[in-house]
């Protein structure tokens, strides 16, 4: 029953009253928690005592894991406002003179939106507190990986986080924060606000770490991230002060993704269950507000109809008004009360398939019920909003690319009535129903729009900045999916120039992520070492990269690690397809360079022969002027090559 | 050698890519003369053109040595196989290693049809003559010496000089020619050179062309008899067989063979008839006796029952 969702596609709703079974996908975990169990431990309590699952088992990983997290926060921030990023990132020692592992303050600032003050201690202070939650591809989420450094940080050395935010880019606030950890919580300890020439965020943090065993993966992080995020300004400040640059290469931004709903092969039981939810209206609370809202709908502002009137009145009006205010109307027309006398009342159940209303009235404090009349126009009325949607409105309207034609076929083939409301479904119904949706094969592949390629221009340009090669190529693949999600491989190789003659070097990327563990079981390195790359004129240890770059809402990793990804077989082919167009490309450029090498070499050995031969021939002919041999060397390196 | 040179001159002056024609020494092109009792090159010749690419450097190289060896022999200068290799660097021809440059020079051998030494190129001296025979010195500077070869107990390297000499006079009615050293001083010791009247040669393994020549000259000068002392195995019988009928690397050469030479020595034969003790055979051994087997030069003599013999034990 537990969904098994990636990183990135967490569809995670805040619902204090659920009624439901939560979940919750804490990026490495997957936990399902009743309200009761819920009640009992916060979710930072849950991360305090899970902290080695997050990534923060030992000082130098969470010291790499701790960058991570902010720099890719930084990332989607600007990603997000289509703001051109320029981070700036540095680790102190707060003593030099301690050995490793030692307290260290961590400092990224971003030049992004900042974030609204109000939000600023939930946001650092609350775990699972973010934005971030929608179907799309980004590189982490808010409020899980910070905050857990935070946390982390919180832990090792017991000094408060320092964020200075300002959104408006008039006004900087700076909170000074712990984290209650018990009752999930921030806890200000300083707040003070100043002037401000610009929007940005700075998280510091004090944490235990070890830079001299960390140091080596954090600089590879930083530069393999400059070379996918080719449009970012990065900055980095070690801990001995040296200064790791990388400027911004490119100043067009990738277009962002666009939140799509989700795929019908992408959903599972509780998926449906919780997009159920969503579509079931609750039955609206009469108050005030509701009763105005209502008066206003139907025009009544000024006048008091009688309830006869105010119910011909919506039948006239019905098209134009509101769910919330047909529900109401159709109460009032079943109970037959006016707008006081709803006031009265309370709706306490309204029992469809028994054709029962039950209500409680304040004035005899007794509970009554009342029979439907399912003849009554109000009552299909009533029927629509407790049961939700018929099937066939759920599909086209919850899932991306299913239209009636495609949904009618499909409720034929789950063996399920169209005109079926998805509230009324029971738990079996739903595991037959999310069975159906992974096995109907007519479904429209995913849309692929919810994903953030970098582009072939950007990368190239990343590329060539970064490696300096002879030679360079780079492929944006069209969108693929597996499972029901969508994923774009972008590819690049280059060879030669200022790239080392030590074999093939292959960078990984997912989703604008540098992976640097766990290369081995890569897939990505699967298809690297079954190339025959004899065939593409490559020998020996070439100096040759290879940038992988797999986008996606969800990228199918190996392990909880994060570090490589499995072998799909529609990734698979994808990869290999990337990489064999690109090896041909190079090939192309191989055989050019061996025909210009071989003229040159051609026109060398001639230019070096015919003056010896020359020399030798005069001496032995006895002649004293040498011969006219120079147009020979010309007419030697023209010959085309005789095999 | 002018003749190439000038050939090569025009060639260049006309704005043509000179070449070389070289009979073969391919495989096949390597035939058996039965009447000269030696192996000769066939008809066919190989062009190496300084046009083709690849054949560029080779022709450079050998155009240099046509060259080099004109100065040798104006300045009437001797060299080695080995001297050669090294004196090229100078004139940055670039020999890969000697092998390449001896190649060379069988390449000019067979282009002018002329042995080596008549270039000035001898290869390291290691074999050696011991006996009554006077010679006198052709060499620059020693014109008209003579010297009489059983002077010196160890024996006189088959040099150059000596090889270039003229031979005068001698007392001894036999040639013997030894395939090892030891045996040589050996023989000496025993003073083999008077007991059977005869001059010593150590050949020193395989005999190196000028010894060929010297024997061929003794054989044919003087009128001597040459017998062959050496192992009773694949590699002595081959060791008396190449003086006898030459080799196939010097197919393009004449005046290197003794046809009427004789093998002395234990044959295969004897091991049977004697009980004589053995080494069993290796299996390159036992490769070389099927390789000789199909060889013309021992084809319907009694070496080849010997063969047959050898191949038994």
């Amino acid at each position: 029953m537990v969904a098994p969702m990636g990183r990135f596609t967490m569809i995670f709703k805040i619902q204090g009253e659920g009624k439901r079974w939560k979940n919750y996908n804490f990026g490495r975990v997957k936990i399902s928690l009743s309200k009761e169990t819920f009640s009992q431990i916060s979710p930072s309590e849950f991360f305090y005592r899970n902290r080695d699952l997050a990534g923060f088992s030992n000082p130098t990983r969470s010291l790499y894991t701790s960058v991570r997290e902010f720099v890719e926060n930084a990332l989607d921030a600007c990603d997000q406002k289509k703001i051109l990023p320029d981070i700036h990132m540095s680790i102190k020692a707060v003593d030099p003179e301690q050995s490793d592992p030692k307290p260290y303050v961590l400092t990224v600032k971003d030049n992004g939106p900042g974030i609204d003050p109000k939000h600023v201690p939930h946001a650092f202070g609350t775990v699972l507190y973010g934005s971030k939650f929608g179907l799309k591809q980004a590189r982490g989420m808010f409020g899980l990986g910070a905050t857990m450094a935070i946390l982390y940080g919180q832990i090792t050395t017991n000094k408060p986080v320092t964020v200075r935010s300002c959104a408006d880019g008039k006004m900087s606030d700076e909170f000074v924060m712990l984290l209650d950890i018990q009752k999930n919580k921030p806890v200000i300890l300083k707040h003070n606000t100043k002037e401000a020439s610009k929007t940005g965020l700075s998280v510091s943090i004090v944490l235990e770490g070890d830079y001299s065993k960390a140091g080596s993966k954090i600089r590879d992080y930083v530069s393999q991230t400059s070379l996918i995020t080719p449009y970012a300004s990065i900055t980095f400040e070690d801990p001995s002060g040296e200064k790791f640059h990388y400027p911004r290469i490119v100043k067009e931004m990738p277009p962002p993704p666009t939140i799509i709903k989700s795929h019908p092969h992408g959903v599972d039981v509780e998926t449906i269950r919780r997009m159920i939810v969503d579509t079931h209206y609750q039955i609206p609370a009469v108050d005030n507000k509701m009763i105005d809202k209502v008066k206003k709908e139907l025009g009544l502002q000024k006048k008091n109809l009688t309830t006869k009137d105010m119910l011909e009145r919506a039948q006239k009006r019905w098209s134009d008004l509101s769910r919330p205010v047909r529900t109401i109307v159709a109460v009032m027309s079943f109970l037959n009360v006016d707008f006081d006398g709803l006031q009265k009342i309370r709706i306490d159940d309204i029992d469809v398939a028994n054709k029962k209303i039950t209500y409680w009235d304040f004035g005899t404090s007794q509970s009554h019920a009342i029979e439907l009349d399912p003849e009554s126009p109000y009552y299909k009325q009533l029927a629509s909003t407790i049961q939700g949607d018929t099937l066939l409105t759920f599909l086209t309207k919850r899932f991306q690319r299913v239209g009636p034609t495609t949904a009618e076929k499909f409720c034929e083939f789950a063996k399920f009535k169209p005109e079926r409301r998805i509230g009324s479904m029971t738990n079996e119904e739903l595991v037959r129903l999310a069975d159906a949706l992974q096995k109907f094969d007519d479904f429209l592949a995913p849309d692929p729009s919810c994903l953030a390629p970098l582009g072939e221009e950007p990368l190239s340009k990343g590329i060539m900045k970064f490696f300096n090669p002879e030679f360079a190529s780079v492929l944006q693949r069209n969108a693929s999916a597996y499972s029901g999600f969508p994923f774009v491989v972008e590819m690049g190789i280059a060879y030669g120039g200022d790239i080392p003659t030590a074999g093939l070097k292959v960078y990984r990327f997912a989703n604008r992520i540098p992976l640097l563990y766990d290369e081995g079981s890569d897939v990505v390195l699967k298809i690297v070492n079954e190339m025959d790359w004899s065939r593409y004129k490559v020998k020996g240890d070439p100096p040759l990269v290879i940038v992988s770059h797999i986008c996606s809402t969800r990228i199918p990793y190996k392990t909880v690690g994060k570090e490589n990804v499995a072998d799909r077989p529609e990734l698979e082919r994808e990869l290999k397809n990337a990489l064999q167009y690109l090896a041909r490309k190079l090939a192309v450029h191989m055989s050019r360079k061996g025909a210009a090498d071989m003229e040159k070499k051609r026109a060398n050995l001639y230019a070096k022969y015919v003056p010896l031969i020359s020399q030798f021939a005069t001496e032995l002919s006895g002649k004293k002027k040498e011969p006219n041999y120079k147009r020979l060397i010309t007419m030697g390196s023209e010959i085309e090559e005789q095999v | 050698m002018q003749k190439h040179g000038l050939n090569i001159y025009d060639n260049l002056d006309q704005g043509k890519f000179p070449q070389f024609v070289i009979p073969s020494r391919s495989v096949n092109n390597i035939v058996y003369d039965k009447k000269l009792r030696q192996y000769i090159l066939g008809n066919a010749n190989a062009v190496r053109s300084s046009r083709n690419m690849s054949q560029l450097r080779s022709y450079t190289q050998l155009a240099w040595l046509a060259f080099f060896v004109n100065r040798l022999v104006r300045e009437g200068k001797s060299s080695t196989l080995r001297d050669i290799y090294y004196s090229s660097q100078a004139f940055s021809i670039d020999f890969e290693d000697q092998p390449e440059s001896d190649n060379i020079i069988v390449d000019l051998e067979a282009v002018t049809l002329s042995p080596r030494e008549e270039f000035h190129i001898f290869p390291e001296e290691r074999s050696s003559v011991f006996g009554d025979l006077t010679i006198e010195y052709t060499v620059p500077g020693y014109e008209g010496k003579r010297m009489n070869l059983s002077d010196h107990p160890d024996g006189y390297l088959i040099g150059p000089s000596l090889s270039s000499a003229e031979l005068v006079d001698t007392s001894a009615e036999l040639v013997i020619a030894i395939e090892k050293g030891g045996l040589f001083t050996r023989f000496v010791e025993e003073k083999v050179h008077k007991k059977f009247k005869s001059i010593i040669v150590d050949t020193a393994g395989q005999a190196p062309r000028s010894t060929r020549n010297l024997l061929r000259r003794l054989n044919q000068e003087m009128g001597l008899p040459v017998v062959i002392l050496a192992d009773g195995d694949v590699y002595g019988e081959h060791i008396a067989m190449v003086i006898k009928s030459g080799s196939a690397n010097a197919a393009h050469l004449r005046e290197l063979t003794v046809p009427d030479a004789k093998w002395l020595g234990v044959w295969a034969t004897d091991i049977e008839k004697y009980k004589l003790p053995t080494i069993p055979m290796t299996e390159s051994d036992i490769k070389r006796i099927y390789d000789l087997q199909k060889d013309p030069r021992y084809q319907g003599r009694k070496l080849e029952e010997t063969i047959g013999g050898l191949s038994k034990t």
